[in-house]
């Protein structure tokens, strides 16, 4: 067991160091604001704009929502494929691959042709947006709980509990939900780590979101740009550590193993 | 199925009513993605002046850069597909079996979860500005071996410089989609191997592995999927130095230059099917690994 | 308890989604545009329309949305700042990064539908005005200063805004020696410093890049100077001055790449935003001087015609014109301005001397659509030897 530790330490090391380079490259560069020496001026430039935080705010409810609806749409999804269902899953799979290979700008353009003109102008709400991000977490959103669904042996505990005489909605919240709670929460962070940063739907559709305000600010005055872009992977991780914060169980982490 | 088990099924015409538990999401699928994305399939046949054509097809496998194209993004598709399953899997089993403080596992996930999407403008600044001609890190390096990198010709331009940055995202995503299958692995069958006279070697051939593949194999291809699709952070990188097909579509329906939207789309399609066929090997694969369970 | 909260989840949802569709429905009913102007000014004889209509009828509309105008371009952000204090509308700008395809399938996608995310007025790179005209895009209007435009479609579908030309931008004091012309750049003291401010599959401005290159080898003879164009470059890149990567302000910044070729009034505004940190002298080159217009035009399907016309119209006067200079690009009517003496001395001085952009060389249309195809075409081949 001792190997084993040291082993993993070394690729922790290994791993933290690839990652916080780059992220050390920018912060340095962002603090050469004024000529020859190390400052902050950027970040400070980057906090006293309200509009920051005010599309970063825009940007989190749009994600809370879409993670909520595509929770709902994902999960009872995948686990009605494991259960019920086997042979629908290339299909399934298929329809969740589709989003990595169809251009955003083509399925932007696409939605608002097809929903944004009477009769069904879909454009004065967000749900055009929110459906654009729950097709573009799709993939991230049901590998997560799809993989969390092989980890536990769903035949079993479905059986078990219909023999016990619970009812779907029970099933689905008291025994699945909760042994999926690890891989439903990575399905979460990465579904709010993609709406945060998403660009291409929130501009095009025309709403105040996060992205586009981070492009904009891209083309002011170099070192913002850099700053503010550490400062949101900052905020973005803290929303996460919240999220995880939230949805954190208790320490027995799980009702049943894989077979 | 044993031979009582056949006679006493239903006749095959029934309707088998369970497909309507995944009604609703292929309704939303075919609503919000594949009918907007139609388009695609019928822009690829049509020419500039709106004649129907299929020389946008044929460009496909008949021109030089486009084929280039294809093999470069599917090669650095497979690197960081494959690289980036091999090293999340060991971050991932670092943090979740690796006798780690439990704190770091809470850390890594929620970074991870950040970082899947540290992609485009920023991710290629942050790595030019690491080992970039004029990077921290190429700064240092030059300082202790008092050498010019500009002078040695030495460039991160190229798909080796890039793979290294799309890893920024493969990692993560491997990480935090494989932590739950990795607690999923009981310590009791380590045990039981070991009790059986087994090593390390042994529990991880004939117990963990196979027990994985399935969940390795649906990661890798989602990190797959991931290259392939990627565009902001190639373009961000080297422009159109490295030749990707997602640079292409870009090129050819937004920009200031090219326009010809029937081979933009013609492209995508391509992608479309390429991505297919790769879903028809996996899903070959996955029946090959799931042989060895139940 | 949990399941308690699900049920509640559904028929939240169900109430948030029930009134949302409410909510768009009835305001689909209630519309925009309809509003009052059914029986505004005239809007399909394409004459100018007189200033108080105009502006009474744009002000009913109330809004304006553009696309594809960053504020630092040109000066467009105080050029979008003056027009709503002056007029008071509300401007909605979409996505500031688009390219010209980008703005044309924008009024495409929303030929049916009104909404903030259709856009009304247009600026795109003269090559793309032929599409744009073909395909329907835009609607003709002569603006009051419709006679003294130098390019311009006769039939006023179209018209150029304002022009710069391509110059070094150089990084002091990384660089000892500033290059003063193209052949300078291939001096084996530039290695890997030399590079270009978008890509040339995509971006109009580095098309333009090859082609001025081109132009100063063939002296100024346009028929060739695409192929000398990519020669010049193959040499670049064969002797490793040239690095693929798109340089920006923050590349600059980085001292990643030393010597940029861009248009004058984006060089000029790096100039000054950065400063001195680090300090960037700006060289137009001996020869080769190529200049790049941009056209505008007004979307055929706009949601608010008159706030487009009303733009145009501010855009295009003096005023406008002058706001072009001081983000250092030259107004398309700049030797009208200069003759009748409108234009402040202090602007003049802030440029880079005038006999430098005497021999800039303006391609036609014809000629620019050829040789961009010629070098799109051959890029890859001739330079990287793919």
């Amino acid at each position: 067991m001792k190997k084993i530790n040291i082993w993993a330490w070394i690729v922790l090391l290994i791993g933290m160091v690839y990652f916080f380079l780059p992220l050390i490259s920018t912060l340095e560069f962002s603090m050469k604001m004024i000529k020859d020496r190390y400052t902050f001026e950027a970040f400070r430039v980057a906090f006293t704009d309200r509009a920051f935080f005010e599309h970063f705010g825009y940007s989190v409810l749009w994600a809370l929502l879409t993670i909520f609806f595509s929770t709902l749409l994902v999960v009872p999804t995948a686990y009605w494929v494991h259960w019920k269902l086997p042979k629908a899953r290339p299909y399934v799979e298929f329809v969740t691959l589709m989003p990595f290979v169809v251009p955003a700008v083509v399925l932007t353009f696409g939605l608002i042709r097809l929903y944004g003109r009477p009769p069904i102008l879909l454009i004065g709400s967000p749900i055009l947006l929110i459906a654009g991000y729950i097709v573009l977490s799709l993939p991230y959103m049901f590998r997560a709980v799809d993989t969390g669904l092989r980890s536990i042996d769903v035949r079993t505990l479905t059986e078990a509990a219909l023999s016990l005489g619970a009812g779907w909605g029970t099933i689905l919240t008291k025994v699945i939900f909760p042994n999926l709670r690890v891989a439903i929460l990575s399905g979460v962070f990465l579904t709010f780590a993609i709406v945060m940063g998403e660009f291409t739907f929130a501009s095009l559709l025309a709403w105040p979101a996060f992205g586009p305000y981070m492009e904009e600010i891209g083309s002011m005055r170099a070192y913002t740009p850099q700053a503010l872009s550490l400062v949101s992977f900052l905020l973005t991780w803290a929303s996460i550590g919240l999220l995880q914060w939230i949805g954190r169980g208790r320490v027995q982490e799980q009702v049943a193993g894989a077979h | 199925m044993s031979a009582v088990e056949k006679i006493s099924q239903p006749p095959a015409r029934k309707v088998d009513w369970n497909w309507l538990g995944i009604a609703p999401f292929f309704l939303f699928a075919i609503v919000f993605l594949f009918l907007p994305s139609l388009s695609i399939f019928y822009r690829s046949f049509q020419a500039n002046d709106g004649s129907l054509t299929f020389d946008n097809i044929i460009a496909l496998f008949t021109v030089r850069d486009i084929i280039n194209a294809y093999k470069t993004s599917l090669t650095i598709s497979l690197i960081t597909a494959v690289g980036g399953a091999i090293f999340g899997f060991l971050l991932a089993y670092a943090v979740v079996l690796g006798g780690l403080p439990r704190g770091i596992r809470t850390f890594m996930s929620t970074f991870s979860g950040v970082a899947s999407n540290f992609a485009g403008v920023p991710l290629a600044f942050a790595f030019i500005a690491t080992m970039g001609n004029a990077g921290l890190v190429t700064r240092w390096i030059e300082g202790i071996f008092n050498i010019s990198t500009r002078e040695l010709g030495f460039s991160i331009y190229n798909m080796w410089g890039l793979s290294i940055v799309y890893m920024y995202f493969q990692f993560p995503l491997m990480v935090l989609i494989m932590a739950p299958a990795l607690d999923g692995l009981r310590r009791e069958w380590r045990e039981a191997c070991e009790n059986l006279g087994g090593n390390s070697y042994h529990y991880w051939r004939y117990v963990a592995f196979p027990i994985l593949m399935p969940s390795l194999l649906g990661t890798m291809i989602l990190l797959f999927g991931n290259a392939f699709g990627a565009y902001a952070t190639a373009y961000a990188f080297s422009g159109s130095f490295i030749n990707l097909v997602t640079i292409l579509i870009g090129a050819q329906i937004q920009g200031d230059v090219l326009y010809n939207p029937g081979l933009g789309n013609a492209l995508a399609l391509g992608m479309i099917f390429i991505m297919g066929m790769c879903m028809a090997g996996y899903a070959w694969m996955q029946q090959r690994a799931a042989r060895w369970l139940r | 308890m949990s399941s308690s909260n699900k049920h509640l989840s559904r028929r939240d949802f169900l109430k948030v989604g029930a009134t949302a569709l409410g909510a768009s429905a009835y305001l689909a009913a209630c519309g925009p545009s309809g509003g009052g102007a059914a029986t505004g000014p005239d809007l399909t004889s394409g004459n100018s329309i007189p200033l108080d209509e105009l502006t009474a009828a744009a002000k009913a509309e109330g809004q304006l949305t553009t696309i594809a105008l960053p504020h630092d371009w040109a000066n467009y952000g105080e050029i979008i700042e003056t027009f709503k204090s002056k007029y008071g509308l509300t401007i909605n700008e979409l996505n500031p990064d688009a390219g010209s395809a980008d703005e044309l399938e924008a009024i495409r996608a929303n030929k049916e539908s009104k909404g903030p995310q259709a856009p009304d007025v247009i600026d795109i790179g003269v090559a793309h005005t032929a599409t744009a005209m073909a395909d329907g895009l835009v609607a003709k209007y002569k603006n009051a200063n419709w006679d003294t435009i130098e390019m311009k479609d006769p039939d006023g579908y179209w018209w150029a805004e304002y022009y710069g030309v391509l110059v070094f931008e150089v990084v002091k004091p990384d660089i000892v020696e500033t290059p003063k012309d193209w052949e300078d750049l291939l001096k084996p003291e530039y290695k890997g410093k030399v590079a270009m401010a978008g890509d040339v599959l995509k971006s109009n401005q580095s098309v333009q890049t090859v082609l001025a290159s081109g132009l100063a080898r063939t002296g100024g003879d346009i028929t060739k100077a695409a192929e000398a164009g990519l020669q010049f470059w193959k040499e670049m890149n064969e002797s490793g001055n040239f690095i693929p990567v798109i340089a920006d302000q923050g590349r600059i910044a980085q001292r990643e790449t030393l010597i940029v070729m861009e248009w004058d009034y984006l060089a000029l505004a790096n100039r000054d935003a950065l400063a001195g940190n680090p300090e960037l002298e700006i060289v137009v080159p001996e020869s080769g001087v190529l200049a790049g217009p941009y056209a505008g035009g007004i979307s055929a399907y706009a949601p608010h015609p008159y706030a487009a016309r009303l733009w145009w119209e501010f855009v295009m006067s003096d005023e406008g014109q002058n706001l072009y200079l001081k983000g250092y690009a030259h107004p398309i009517r700049f030797n009208d301005m200069a003759k009748r003496g409108v234009i402040p001395q202090e602007m003049l001085d802030k440029l880079p001397p005038a006999e430098a952009y005497a021999k800039a060389f303006f391609p036609t249309i014809a000629q620019l659509t050829e040789t961009k195809a010629y070098i799109t075409e051959n890029w890859r081949k001739v330079v990287f030897g793919e």
